[in-house]
């Protein structure tokens, strides 16, 4: 805005940003046609014959496909309230912590997990709940008999859930509480001033401060509502939990990637994008007739 | 990480498919002219020097915690790699590597995306994807011309199987492993020092595995004062399975493949119905009888209560906590090693047991050829590979590599040639020269029996007196753990195999039909996930009709049908 040449700058910087997009999301696009194909590698795309809708038939055909879009919806959804109650929660009650070495170590211990990737953390997971782990060990001490949690598909989704919140909401916290430090304070010393108490200015101040927030915060994560975690799942599931915690992305590796069937994973992947695509327009339509919010 | 994985699945597998479909696809007019340059069927040396310096760029398993190789040493630099470019003059580079965990994958975006090494080992569908593709070398004329008679040998006393199993149109497009019949057997490995402690008896029965088992749970045979102990061991989550089947028809570690036949039952191997007709063992009531017997074990607490969920299911018997599993004859090289030096005294021994309802002992049996090596079409020189095979071969009978140096998995492109016989013969000829019946020299001239003079050499150092006594405590394995691996695992693991009569059970396709391409892998799903639910109490034991219901409506009989076809002709 004042030097000339200034917005360059930022240009430059959303280049990385923009390459990473044409090459992994653009650019692939392409390979959707390999779901209205039969597909042979030693064709290629471009001379592989095509199969119009047939792999679409099949996968509606399949019981597991639909099985498949239920429990990936389901474990999004509970993921993606979850992800916006609890940490705006935990960040509201720090914010009222006036010991700010003990807010400063707190916020520091729940970031912790983000930092650890599934693989290490789905081990922890299942020593934590196996047989013999501490769970059921404290379970013991309290009259119940073993139970082998990872085994039952009633189960599975909630683990999924909840030890994905333990892992993210420290990092959630965090943009709230980023959020938080923008109120102004003379409002609150106004609201004092009036003999407002901390429940109402909880809510006529610090809520409505954030509002943008958290609804940007839910906008953004309806664009992933039907990613439900596939480095999480794929460490955790087992054949008992199919049933239950087979997601999308799980079920496109094993049928493309570890059983060769290009085409009919292909075909689901579409699917996905295109019940994505139609989400996210719709929560982005919502924002803006509630909120007023646009992102572009 | 993150942002990977969901740049991966957004948009799925396409990705990578797109990506490398604009550089890959050549035309396939060029192949025609190749063939006709190698019609030339002249024997060839197969250990010839190449005067110029050849390179080779491999697609190869490499298992990031392998520590074996000398420091200095890579996966591209060592003692096999050193000894081929000194041979051969070939220069082995990795066009790509995976753990085991991640090769399948691997493979699979290289088939898609038509971009492959010059040569790599694959299994029986990837052959079969890549056949179908268009993409191999026909290795016909390499066969006849460079294979070395050791490996033809091998290869053509599997009764045809073998090469069967690469022949696609009349032309060979990959050259096979062949493995020992013993892979494909699951015996039980159970501890000896347990049931002496006991008093007990190897259980020869269902009824009397029951109680074995029961016994390992409930009366504390490790003596820890604490009850912790396993009876059976289970399968692991992720690739364990209860049972082999007819495309992964051998070494299934931790299954219930010996239960199933003591039941007389074969899930997941092509059956003869009684007339010739094929048909799917999963679906037999024998399957269900069994999957009945090993629930109600499971519900009484004698299978590990972790099966299927656990990581790793070596680990309890290594650290001394589980009583009896079954697998194939090679366990030295599975979990006892790391079991016995954690204690000494653990005796692990096999039996041949249980026994089905006629006394008898009948396992199923796998196919010899599992491994296949394979040659991108209009590679320079399709005989490569054949030639390393070669190499590998005759430096194993030489005795030339040392496993303690990086083990054999780290020569590239290797795959297994044994004969079928290997680990029986290998059995009775070291009984015979402990009873000082035969010599080493007698065995001189059995040049395809590859490590039989070292075995015969090694055995004294790690057995002692009295020799017709397998126990632990008659082995000195600290002397040589890598001779008492393969003595232990060939004396014990094969005993059962050399002693017991044995009625075999064929699986009557080992190969993938048409179909199967598209549906097996949905009707698999069903399968194990349906098998698994009743073992372990969660879904209840008439399912198992509605499964079988299920299957042949959802393209099980179709696929029937089509197997029949398959062997009519």
């Amino acid at each position: 805005m004042r030097i000339k040449g200034f917005d360059k700058h930022y240009y430059l910087m959303l280049l990385p940003g923009y390459l990473w997009l044409i090459v992994f999301s653009i650019v692939p696009m392409f390979g959707i046609v390999i779901a209205f194909q039969y597909f042979n590698p030693g064709k290629g795309v471009f001379h592989s014959d095509w199969a119009g809708l047939e792999h679409f038939r099949y996968m509606f055909v399949l019981k597991d496909t639909r099985q498949v879009f239920f429990n990936t919806l389901l474990i999004a959804v509970l993921k993606i309230i979850a992800h916006l109650i609890i940490p705006l929660i935990f960040a509201l009650m720090l914010n009222e912590l006036r010991q700010i070495v003990l807010k400063r170590w707190i916020q520091t211990i729940v970031y912790l997990p983000h930092f650890l990737s599934w693989v290490i953390l789905g081990g922890i997971m299942l020593d934590l709940f196996s047989y013999n782990g501490p769970v059921n060990q404290l379970g013991a001490l309290l009259g119940f008999s073993p139970t082998l949690f990872f085994a039952k598909a009633e189960l599975f989704p909630w683990l999924v859930v909840g030890s994905d919140v333990w892992k993210e909401f420290g990092f959630n916290t965090i943009i709230y509480l980023a959020a938080l430090t923008g109120i102004n304070p003379a409002l609150y010393e106004a609201s004092g001033m009036d003999g407002a108490s901390r429940w109402r200015s909880l809510w006529h101040i610090t809520l409505p401060g954030i509002r943008t927030t958290a609804v940007l915060l839910t906008v953004l994560s309806l664009g992933n509502v039907l990613n439900a975690g596939f480095d999480q799942i794929f460490n955790l599931y087992n054949p008992l939990v199919y049933s239950t915690g087979d997601i999308i992305d799980t079920w496109v590796y094993r049928t493309g990637l570890l059983n060769l069937q290009y085409e009919l994973a292909t075909a689901v992947g579409v699917l996905k994008s295109l019940i994505g695509f139609i989400l996210i327009s719709i929560s982005y339509y919502l924002a803006y007739r509630l909120i007023n919010y646009r992102i572009f | 990480m993150k942002h990977t994985f969901k740049a991966a699945w957004i948009f799925s597998i396409s990705a990578v498919l797109v990506l490398s479909a604009c550089s890959g696809s050549e035309p396939t007019a060029e192949s025609t002219a190749k063939e006709t340059q190698t019609q030339n069927t002249e024997p060839a040396d197969p250990y010839g020097r190449y005067e110029e310096p050849m390179t080779i760029n491999i697609g190869m398993q490499v298992d990031p915690t392998d520590k074996d190789l000398p420091s200095g040493d890579t996966p591209l630099d060592n003692q096999y790699t050193r000894q081929i470019e000194e041979a051969l003059n070939i220069k082995v580079e990795h066009a790509f590597t995976a753990s085991a965990a991640n090769m399948r994958q691997k493979i699979s975006l290289a088939i898609a995306s038509n971009d492959l090494p010059d040569a790599l080992v694959v299994n029986a569908v990837e052959l079969r994807q890549m056949v179908a593709a268009g993409q191999l070398a026909d290795l016909t004329q390499v066969y006849e011309r460079y294979a070395s008679p050791e490996i033809k040998d091998i290869i053509e006393k599997t009764d045809g199987a073998a090469l069967k199993s690469v022949t696609f149109d009349g032309k060979m497009y990959a050259i096979p492993g062949v493995q020992a019949d013993a892979d494909g057997i699951h015996i039980m490995w159970i501890r000896q020092d347990w049931l002496d402690k006991l008093g007990l008896e190897p259980p020869r029965t269902m009824e009397e595995l029951e109680n074995v088992a029961r016994a390992f749970v409930e009366q504390d045979p490790d003596g820890n004062g604490i009850s912790d102990t396993i009876g059976i061991s289970g399968p692991q989550s992720g690739d364990g399975k209860m049972y082999a089947n007819f495309l992964e028809s051998k070494n299934n570690l931790f299954g219930f493949d010996a239960i199933f036949s003591a039941y007389g039952a074969y899930p997941g191997y092509w059956l003869d119905d009684g007339n010739g007709n094929p048909v799917y063992g999963s679906t037999l009531p024998e399957t269900k009888e069994a999957l009945s017997g090993l629930r109600d074990l499971y519900a009484k607490g004698l299978i590990d209560p972790e099966m299927a969920v656990r990581e790793a299911s070596d680990e309890p018997i290594i650290n001394g906590k589980s009583g009896m599993f079954f697998a194939p004859w090679w366990m030295g090289y599975g979990p006892l090693t790391n079991a016995v030096k954690n204690n000494p005294k653990a005796n692990w021994q096999a039996y041949a047991l249980p026994l089905d309802a006629d006394e008898a002992f009948r396992p199923h049996t796998a196919t010899p050829s599992t491994e296949f090596v394979v040659v991108r079409k209009d590679y320079e020189h399709p005989e490569i590979p054949m030639k390393m095979l070669n190499n590998l071969f005759k430096n194993e009978m030489e005795n030339t590599f040392d496993p303690s140096k990086g083990g054999p998995g780290f020569y590239p492109l290797r795959v297994v040639f044994a004969p079928s016989d290997e680990i029986e013969f290998t059995n009775k000829a070291i009984k015979e020269v402990l009873a000082g019946t035969k010599t080493k020299e007698d065995y001189a001239g059995d040049r395809s029996y590859k490590l039989l003079s070292s075995d015969l050499e090694n055995i004294t150092k790690i057995k002692q007196e009295p020799y017709d006594d397998w126990s632990i405590d008659t082995w000195t394995p600290d002397a040589d753990w890598g001779a008492w691996t393969r003595a232990y695992s060939i004396m014990v693991g094969g005993n059962p195999l050399v002693e017991t009569e044995m009625d075999r059970v064929n699986s009557m396709i080992y190969e993938q039909t048409p179909l199967m391409e598209s549906r097996w892998v949905n009707l698999k799903k069903m399968e194990d996930e349906m098998f698994l639910k009743i073992v372990m109490g969660v879904a209840p034991i008439e399912s198992f009709d509605q499964f079988v219901e299920d299957w042949k409506r959802q393209g099980g009989e179709q696929i029937t049908r089509e197997v029949a076809e398959a062997l009519q002709q």
